[in-house]
Parts: C-alpha cells; structure tokens; sequence
C-alpha cells in the first residue's frame, strides 16, 4: 500500500495542476475548487503515510527499516532507479508540505480572488507541493535533485507570479539563480557519489562514503552539499534572496518560503549528516554558517519596516538555528525546530497576509491599531509571534530550547552564547513588529476588515499547531531515531524533556534573555541613548550589511564583460574570415606543439 | 542486410525535393508542393524504423554502397542524426505550412526542406571522406537558398552571403585537410584508416589535417571563434529554417567533425583536450553574447553556441578519457537539444508570424514584443516558456536530464580538470537562466504590448506541431531512458572503435 | 639541383591557398570575395590531385578532382546568383554595406 499512497501524494497535486491550467483563467470557481480538492486530497496521504509509521512512534521497528529503498521504478542507464521510502524524516517533511499547502491554498480562495492568471498560480503551487514531498520522500540522489530543482522552478515563477512589476520579476530571477548556483554543490556531490559506489541510493552513500569515497573528494561532496544547503535554506553568503522573494503573493511565503521549500536545505544537510560529520572541519563550518546567519538576519529583522521582510529576515535567522542545530549533532532537536517553524512562521505569514491583504500596504510605518478591526487575526498573529521569541508553552520554545541545549552540550561555547543573543534579538523584533501592525494609534487612514472565512479556518488550525505540536515531540523522536539508525537521534519523551528543561539553569538563562528581549521591544522609544549608539550598525543591517552590494558588483561584472565581448561580433565578413583564420592558426600552433 | 532500405532513406527525400518543386510548379499551386513534401517525409520513416528494427539485433557497421574507397553504411551515428533530421524535418514540413503561405518561391522552400534532409541523412552514412564533403557541400547549398529566402530583405541576403563565403571557406580547408590524408595514407576510406595511421611516418602532416578538418567542419559546428556567421544566419531566417539549422544542421557539422577525428584518436590525444577547450569557449561566449540580446531569434542563437559547448564537453572527455558514457550524454542532448532548441524557434516563429509578419511587416521580434504574449496565445507562450527553461536545465524537462547525462559521464573520468569544467558547465548553465527567465517573464505579464493587442491568430497547423514537441521535452524528462536506444547505439559506434584498436587515450 | 615535382606542386598550393585566403581576408567586392573562394578551392583540388600523385592512386584523385570542381562551380553559381540579388536590393557589391546584423 505504501509505495500506492508515496506516488498518489506526489502524483495528486501533479494530476490538480494539469486540471487547473486545463480548466482557463475564465472559470475561477472551478480552479479554486480543483486546487483546493487537489491539495487536500494529498494532505490526507501525506496524513495517512504519517499514520503508517504509527508502530514505530510506540517503540516497534518494522522490517522495512534498513537502508533497502522501500520501492523503485528501474529507469535504467545513467539514471539509476527511481526510488521512494517513507522513513520518519521524509514522511514528516511530507506531511508538512502537504498539510500546509493545503492550508495555503485554502487561504488563496480568500487572498487571491478576483486576480487574473489564477491557473499559472495554483498550478505552480501544486506543482510544487507534489515535488516538495518526491524531494522528502525520494531515495535516489538524482531525483532529489531533480524534485529539488522543480521546487526552484515552482519558487521562482510564484515569486514573480506578479510580473508587470519589475521588483517581483526581479526577485524570482534572483532566487532561482542563487539556488541555482548551490544547486551546482549538490550536483557535484551526487556525481562524485555515483562515480565512486555506482549508485544514487542515499542509504548506500551514507553507510559507505565515509570509508568507499576518498577523503577529498568526500569533502567535496560535503562541502558542495553544504554550499547547495546554504543556497535553498537562505544561509549565509547566500541569504539575500529570501528578503527579495517577498514579492510572492503571501500564500506563498507561507509556503515556499518559510514553511517548505526553505527547510529543504537543512534536510539536505540533516539527511547527509552520519556521511559528513567525520570530514575534517564540516560541522564547525556547518555551525558557523548557522551562528553568522541567525545573528546577521535577526539585526535586519531588527531595523525592517516592511511586515514580510521583518518575517522573512527572521525566517532566515531561525533556519540559521537549525542549521546550528546540525552542525552541533541536534539532528533531532533541529527537526523539531523545523516542525514548530514551519507552522508558528506559516501562521505569521498568512496573518500578515490577511493584514496585508485587508489596508493593502506592507508598509509596518503605516500600520499600528489594527488589532480592533482585525481581532481574529490579531490573536492568531500573536500566538505566532509568541512561538517566534520562544515563550512557554507554545512549541517555539521547546524548540528553540532543544537547540540551544544541543549547541551548549556539544557545540562550542561561544557559538551557544552569540545564539542566546540572538535569541534576546529575536524577542526584541518581535515585541516590534507586533506592536507596530496591531497596538498604539492608526498611523494612515485605514479601511481594515477582518479575515474571511477560509483565511480563518487556516488561520486558527495553524495556531492550533503553534500550541500544540510540542506535545508530540517524543514520538516524533522515536519516529526518527526508529526509522534512521545511522544517525544515532538522541531524544526525550514530552515528560523527560520537561524535566530536563525546567531543571537546567540554562532553560532559565534563554528566558531570561528573552524577556529582557521583549523588555527591550517595549520600551524601544525610551531607550534613545542605546537606539543612536546602535545607529551605525543599524545603517550596515538595513544595508544588509554590503551582500546586496556585491551582488549588483557581480552582476554588474558580468553583463559588463558581456556587453565588451558583444564587440567582437563585428558583422562584417572581413573580421569573421580573420576569426576563421585565428582559429586556424592556434590550432596548428597546438599540433606542432602537441605532436 | 538489403541494400535498397538505407538506400531508400537517402533517395526518397532526394527524389522527392524535385518532385515537390515540379508539382508546385505544374499545378501552380504551392498545395501541392506542400503536400508532396510531408508524404515523402512521413515515408521516409519507414526505411528509417526498419533500420532501427534492425540495429537493435545486430550491432554491426553495416556498409551497403561501396565503390572503391567510397562507402556509405549505417551504423549508430547515422541512425542518430538522420532519425533527429527527420524528426525536425517532418513537424517543419507541416508547420511550414501556415507560415511560409503567401510567401514567393514556396514550392522551392519544401523542394530544398527535402534536398537539406537527404543531405544530412546522407552525411550521416558516409564514412569516406570524399561522400563527407560531398554530403556536407549538398547540406551547404540547401540551406542556403533557405537563409537567404526573404531574398527581398537587406538582411537575409547578408546573413546568406556571410554564410556562403564562410562555408565555402570551411569547405575548401576540408579539402586541403583531404588532401593530406589522401596524400599521405593514400586512402579515402575513414575505417582503414586507423591501421594505417599506426605506424605513418608522416604524423605531422596528418595532425595539420585534424586542425584543417577541425575549423572547416568546425565552422558548420559553430566552434568559437569560427562561429560568426551563425547568429546572423539563424535571426534572418525563416523560423522553421533556423529550427533546422540549430537542431539539425550544426550538428550535422560535428558528427562530420567526429567522423574524421575518431580514426585521427589512433595519431595523438591532443583531440580531446582540443574539444573540451572548444567547448569551454562556446559555452562562455555563447551564454555571454546572448545575455544582452533583446531580439528573441538572436539570443536563440547564441544559446545554440552554448548548447554545442556541452555537447563538446561530452565528446571531448569521451575522447581523452575513452569514456562513452560522456559520449552518450553528448548524444542524448544533441536529441534533447533538437527538440528544446527547435520547439523554442518555431515557438518564436509561431509569435512572430502572428504578430509582425501575417501583417506583412518584417520585424525582429524583440523582449518586448512578446509582453503579455500569454494572455492571447497561451499555447505559443507555453510552448516557449517550456523549451526556453528546458534549454536552461530545469526539471523536470528535457535539458536537465541530457545535461545530467553529460555532467555524469565527463565526471565518471574522476580527472580534476574535467570535473572542473563540469563545475564551469554548471556554473554557465545557471547564468544561461539571466537570459531565459526575463522572456519567460515578459510572456506572462498581464498587460498585451500593442503588437500583442493587434496580432493575428496562431494556425492549428503551427500549433499542432509546437504541442507535439512541448509534450515530447516534458517526457523525454521524466523518462530519459526513451531516447537511450538512439544515443548509446550511437555511442557504441565510438566505444567499438576504440575498444577493438586500442585507442590511444 | 633537380626540384621534385610534387615540392613545386605543393609551393603553388600554398601560393594559391595564400592569395585565396588573403583575397577573402581583404577584398570587400563581392564578385573579388567569390574569386577569392575559388582560388582557394582551386588550391584545394591541386592538393587533391597532388596527393593523388603522392600516394599512387592518382586514377581516383583525378576522379576526386573533377567531383570537387563540379560541385564548386555549383557553389560559385550560386554565389553569383546572391550577388545579383545584393546589387539589386543594395545597390552596390561592397560587402561593407552587409554589416548591418551584429553585436
């Protein structure tokens, strides 16, 4: 039944996608309806792949736990086989993106209606939703990339969903092309993988790499694997993408860009961990890649006022947690990040996608007072925001304590300790933003309405989660420690972690910061003498800290030396002979030389 | 094996371009030339399928006319690119149709459409150097005519007077590299040549013969810097002629190029260096050149300089390493290419028609243009938008996979200077999206430029063939392994070759 | 000092495939271009025949010489036929007008 359910879950939006574009822009009712089925359909097999693994959550290991794929399809050639299995980190990653597009798409029946082009838009959505959960789910190194690549394409068409605006086009050409270019670490990996074991099964390449593939090449595919992870996961030198990419109409944000395809990195890098963690110096570049990152991108979010800038900037900075996470060996600590992220981030993006969608402005300058007209949106939007500092019980705490307890056992001390700021930082643009949008006075004159309804029900399930999904940590710990026996997942059931955090001074000192973080968020406006002593990194965070600026440099470089090389196509026929001749010549010269 | 069924696959389209163009001309009525040339195309497939019926039992060079030194036979090689010509050939035949109506000299557009498939099929079999030029001169003097159609536009006559001295020159530097062969092995005959190259005193002069044969074929094949003539003669041409230049014609150029330089391996391995340095060049300017271009068919073809950049990345490593698997991925792409690179031109073609020149108004079709082409054809804009992320690489369309198959090969010689330009080849496939994307994104604008606004409709017979090919790049993506009979039998040829004579690597 | 033939002969291939080569690289005329062209496939066909010589087959190089000529004379028909059109449409034969597609 598995291997039915793992392609139907992939296969289903796929199918949703086709009917849509069929259906024509001229019956938007019927393409709501279509993606919204769709969507919801896959949910339930992501839902019911979850429950199979239902024996392994109570401690019982089937048979099929081994590093054998679960099924494949034999393509053949250079293309090995197409193979899919259904262990605990896959069928979790799937569900969430099932799960959560579904949400997303039942939230677009509200936010999108009335927009031109609506097939291109679900289309892509359920394009990707299907290739999000072959890319959690596949076992073959070429797939991976493969569905990895689609999610880049999927990503970069939402992006500039909206493109009579140069910004939005902008934005997506810039993250396809960045991802892109991770994407050649990755590539290179699974090419030297192959080359050397002769097969793509990641169980093969885990289990033997360390001793089959020699050392360098080993590092390169780790680190290729870490630069590819850095790309899709927004990481440091790679982050600026993400904040460009909140052009997308909201939905996707929620989607893409916090909830799914941005972890898909730190999968990668969870996934691949047992094969890299002996390469001389990966984890320690793995845990400075995470500490830069989380502490560059919680000072942007600090200085941004722009609402889904402030949240993508944090996304940034709680992928870099994660990402710390690994890199200290918290695979499942930084899972459980994963989880509670995905669902307290998509239910801030979508809150601020009913605000967005209610004043139409992202502007947080002119916002403020919302939260009377939009009460629904105002709690759910806290809960979120709640989760994001890391305030007890929602599931960011835990999470974020999971973490940082992982980093202070195994990582380096001072790493732990630039996350417990960023932690402190986090609390602090929070405290901001949600007093810039909801409280004080109206800053412009506003015609706010509440959410509908179908923004409602994704809206209030997802604060659901944001309250409640802490409470499966332990089973979702045996889950993965059952399903992955290399790499060797510690966890704790609910009660021990309990325990554990409560007791630990530790737990205290992060909360400690974090309040005086959220102290800090509340009086901002008294604290002017530390405001303009911080004015001057303050200019770097909103100049991003000069990443922008050697962006435009390269691209710059690059269409420069294409608009010098156009020079040589002189188009006149005298000039093409020489080159002929040119050629000519330097190829005698290498005979003469080379015989 | 009998000799009338390759022969047939030679001499229908042949036999068949004069035909086109008297019926055209009895009948006064270019229907009828239309129609002789898509009949004698779809026969041609049947001596092709029985061929291939036939090489999937026995792997065997399989000459069937020989005279003298002179032989044509069939092997993998030429199954490949005579079953990629016909493929192209036959949905340009039918989307012709409604493009080329009205213009003067049709009957002679399909006669040549016909005479440019029988030269490349024929190239394809000829494995002695005499039928290579020869074959090659025939592809030469039908395209012609073909770029230099719109004989009454300034520019279609310059693209076809570059394109005319700069073969001829090729030619001539072919002849010359003949020449010296001849002269010093005494044999036309490219599979003796091999045991003859041994021991031959003469190495030199035979190492001036590749670099002959390297710029003259490789002036078809686009190699930079030889490869000027080429944007201009695929922009001015009819879009279903610069589909058959791109997909077929400059192919046609390297498989010559790979016929001659396969028995000069037994020389020196100086040749495999060569085509990887080629098709790093390619790859660079290619993408760089087309960066800035803001006429559509332009860009185009100087994406076609990059595309033949990965196919030598391929070949080149195949042949310095003696890795047919590289060599295969050449092949898969050259087929993949074919049908991204051919679907992209007519798709192009499809929109300048409707737009600009149903009007009878002559334009280059710019970016711009096409803004919000989507909102009035979303089939052409779909079709477009599909074969130009297909020729960026992106999944799950055809380009990912043949790219793949390249990288993969070239890898699998675990030498750091390949896998360096592997790296390269990466690298310059994702900075070939800067150009792809922004005309991916102009389509897809909601509001219509005003050439979109007034435009005239896309025919069925245009749109039908651009479908075709659009479902063929999406499949051939998700099962690569459909194309594999074609690439590695062509691959093979290579692999036996060196495998039975001990090529030096 | 007696001078082997097949030395003069390959001194007026490289003369000719010298001047033929310089012509295209130099000329701007068209009608200079394609005289230009076939000198260097006359140099070419000389080669051809000279090679013939060389090797002892000069049965099947004459044979080679006069295939090539003919499909030559088709290229320089062909090409005249352009020229014709060139002067119709541009007025004149200098290939410095024909540099209108470039960058």
């Amino acid at each position: 039944m598995v291997p039915a359910v793992i392609l139907l879950t992939i296969l289903f939006p796929w199918t949703g996608a086709l009917l849509v574009s069929i259906t024509g822009d001229s019956r938007p009712r019927l393409q709501h309806f279509l993606a919204v089925l769709f969507s919801a359909v896959s949910g339930a097999f992501a839902i019911v792949l979850l429950l199979n693994t239902l024996p392994v959550w109570e401690g019982i290991v089937p048979a099929w736990v081994a590093t054998d794929p679960y099924f494949s399809i034999p393509l053949g050639g250079a293309f090995g086989n197409v193979s899919f299995m259904a262990d605990g980190l896959g069928v979790y990653l799937a569900a969430i993106a099932a799960v959560i597009g579904s949400l997303a798409i039942l939230f677009s029946v509200d936010y999108m209606r009335g927009e031109k082009q609506l097939g291109r838009y679900y289309a892509y959505i359920l394009l990707f939703i299907g290739a999000m959960t072959g890319l959690v789910l596949t076992t073959n190194m070429l797939f991976l990339f493969f569905f990895w690549e689609i999610t880049a394409l999927c990503s970069y068409v939402l992006i500039s969903f909206n493109n009579d605006d140069p910004k939005a086009v902008a934005g997506g050409i810039k993250a396809l092309i960045v991802t892109q270019l991770g994407g050649v670490g990755l590539l290179l990996g699974a090419l030297l993988a192959y080359t050397v074991l002769g097969t793509y099964e990641i169980g093969v390449f885990i289990e033997k790499a360390p001793l089959a593939i020699p050392a360098f090449g080993l590092s390169i595919a780790a680190f290729g694997f870490l630069v590819a992870a850095a790309a899709k996961s927004a990481q440091f030198p790679f982050q600026t993408w993400l904040p460009d990419a909140m052009e997308a109409p909201t939905p996707v944000s929620a989607l893409i860009h916090a909830a799914t395809m941005v972890n898909a990195g730190v999968y990668l890098l969870a996934r691949f961990f047992p094969a890299f963690e002996g390469v001389p110096g990966w984890k320690e570049a793995v845990i400075a890649v995470g500490v830069i990152t989380a502490l560059l991108a919680a000072f942007m979010a600090l200085v941004a006022t722009d609402l889904k800038r402030v949240l993508a900037y944090s996304t940034v900075s709680q992928l870099g947690y994660m990402v710390y996470g690994i890199g200290a060996g918290g695979i499942f600590a930084s899972q459980v990040h994963l989880l509670s992220h995905s669902v307290f981030k998509a239910l801030l993006f979508l809150g601020a996608g009913a605000v967005i969608h209610s004043i139409a402005t992202r502007d947080m300058r002119e916002m403020g007072g919302l939260g009377k007209k939009m009460p629904f949106t105002q709690i759910a939007f806290i809960i979120g925001a709640l989760a994001l500092a890391g305030i007890p019980p929602l599931n960011g705490f835990w999470s974020k304590e999971l973490v940082l307890e992982s980093g202070l056992v195994d990582g380096p001390r001072t790493a732990y300790y630039l996350m417990l700021f960023g932690a402190g930082l986090t609390a602090v643009y929070t405290f901001r933003m949600v007093a810039m949008v909801f409280f004080g006075k109206p800053r412009s004159e506003q015609h706010g309405h509440d959410a509908g309804l179908a923004m409602k029900i994704s809206l209030g399930l997802l604060a659901l989660g944001a309250c409640a999904t802490w409470l499966f940590t332990g089973r979702f710990g045996a889950l993965l420690a059952g399903t992955l026996p290399l790499h060797s997942i510690h966890f704790l059931g609910v009660k021990e972690l309990a325990l554990e955090l409560f007791t630990a001074k530790a737990t205290y000192l992060a909360l400690a910061v974090v309040a005086l973080g959220l102290l800090i968020g509340w009086q901002r406006e008294r604290l002017t003498g530390l405001v303009s002593l911080l004015r001057i990194p303050a200019g770097w965070a909103r100049d991003s800290f000069g990443f922008e600026w050697i962006n435009r440099r390269i691209s710059a470089a690059v269409r420069g030396s294409a608009g010098g090389l156009s020079h040589t196509q002189t188009g006149q026929l005298n000039w093409n002979i020489a080159g002929i001749l040119l050629g000519l010549v330097i190829l005698l010269i290498l005979m003469a030389l080379g015989s | 094996m009998t000799i009338t069924i390759p022969l047939l696959l030679i001499a229908l389209p042949l036999a068949g371009s004069p035909l086109a163009y008297l019926a055209g001309r009895a009948a006064r009525s270019p229907f009828l030339a239309r129609w002789t040339a898509r009949l004698i195309l779809l026969m041609t497939w049947i001596p092709w399928i029985l061929l291939m019926r036939e090489s999937q039992t026995a792997h065997t060079v399989n000459p069937f006319f020989t005279l003298q030194d002179l032989t044509l036979s069939i092997d993998g090689l030429s199954l490949l690119i005579s079953g990629v010509t016909l493929a192209l050939a036959t949905l340009v035949a039918f989307y012709s149709g409604a493009y080329i109506k009205g213009e003067e000299g049709e009957e002679k557009y399909y006669a040549l459409l016909l005479s440019l498939t029988g030269a490349i099929i024929g190239l394809g079999c000829a494995v002695d150097l005499l039928n290579l030029w020869l074959w090659f001169e025939a592809m030469t003097v039908s395209t012609l005519f073909l770029v230099a159609f719109y004989r009454k536009e300034q520019a279609s006559l310059e693209a076809g007077v570059k394109y005319l001295v700069q073969s001829a020159a090729g030619s001539a530097l072919i002849l010359l590299g003949i020449a010296l062969v001849f002269g010093t092995t005494g044999t036309l005959s490219l599979p003796d040549l091999p045991g003859i190259l041994a021991n031959n005193p003469n190495k030199l002069v035979l190492m001036a013969s590749g670099a002959l044969f390297i710029t003259g074929f490789g002036i078809k094949a686009a190699l930079v810097p030889l490869h000027t003539w080429l944007p201009d003669a695929h922009a001015q041409a009819p879009s279903g002629i610069s589909a058959m230049l791109s997909g077929v014609v400059i192919e046609a150029g390297l498989i010559a190029l790979l016929r001659v330089l396969l028995p000069l391996a037994f020389l020196s391995g100086i040749w495999g260096p060569i085509l990887l340095g080629a098709g790093a060049l390619n790859m660079l300017l290619g993408n760089l050149l087309a960066l800035r271009q803001t006429q559509v068919k332009r860009m185009l073809a100087f994406s076609s300089l990059a595309h033949i950049g990965y196919m030598l990345l391929g070949i080149g490593a195949a042949m310095a390493f003696l890795q047919p698997a590289a060599m295969s991925g050449a092949f898969f792409h050259l087929i993949t290419h074919m049908l991204m690179k051919g679907l992209a031109f007519l798709a192009v073609g499809a929109l300048l028609h409707a737009l600009f020149l149903s009007r009878g108004h002559h334009a280059h079709l710019t970016v711009a243009d096409l803004n919000g082409a989507a909102t009035r054809y979303p089939l052409a804009a779909g079709c477009l938008a599909t074969a130009l992320l297909a020729l960026g690489g992106l999944p799950p369309l055809a380009g990912f996979m043949s790219k793949w198959q390249i990288f993969l090969g070239a890898a699998q010689t675990l030498n750091p200077w390949i896998l360096g330009l592997v790296v390269f080849a990466a690298l310059n496939s994702v900075l070939s999206l800067a150009y792809y994307a922004p005309v991916v994104n102009a389509m897809y604008r909601k509001e219509p430029s005003d050439a979109v606004r007034e435009g005239n409709p896309v025919a069925f017979s245009m749109a039908a063939p651009l479908a075709v090919m659009a479902i063929l790049v999406i499949l051939l993506g998700v099962v690569p392994t459909l194309a594999a009979p074609l690439s590695t039998a062509a691959a093979d040829v290579f692999a036996a070759l060196g495998v039975t004579n001990g090529m030096v690597p | 000092m007696i001078l082997d033939p097949l030395i003069l002969v390959t001194a007026g291939v490289c003369l000719l495939a010298g001047v033929g080569l310089y012509g295209l690289l130099a000329s701007r005329n068209l009608i200079k271009l394609i005289v230009a062209m076939q000198i260097l496939t006359k140099a070419a066909v000389l080669a051809l025949v000279a090679a013939g010589a060389a090797s002892g087959r000069i049965n099947l190089s004459q044979s080679l010489a006069i295939t090539v000529i003919v499909v030559d004379t088709v290229v320089a028909a062909v090409g005249l036929a352009l020229g014709v059109q060139v002067r119709k449409r541009f007025g004149s034969l200098d290939a410095a007008n024909l540099a209108s597609l470039r960058r």
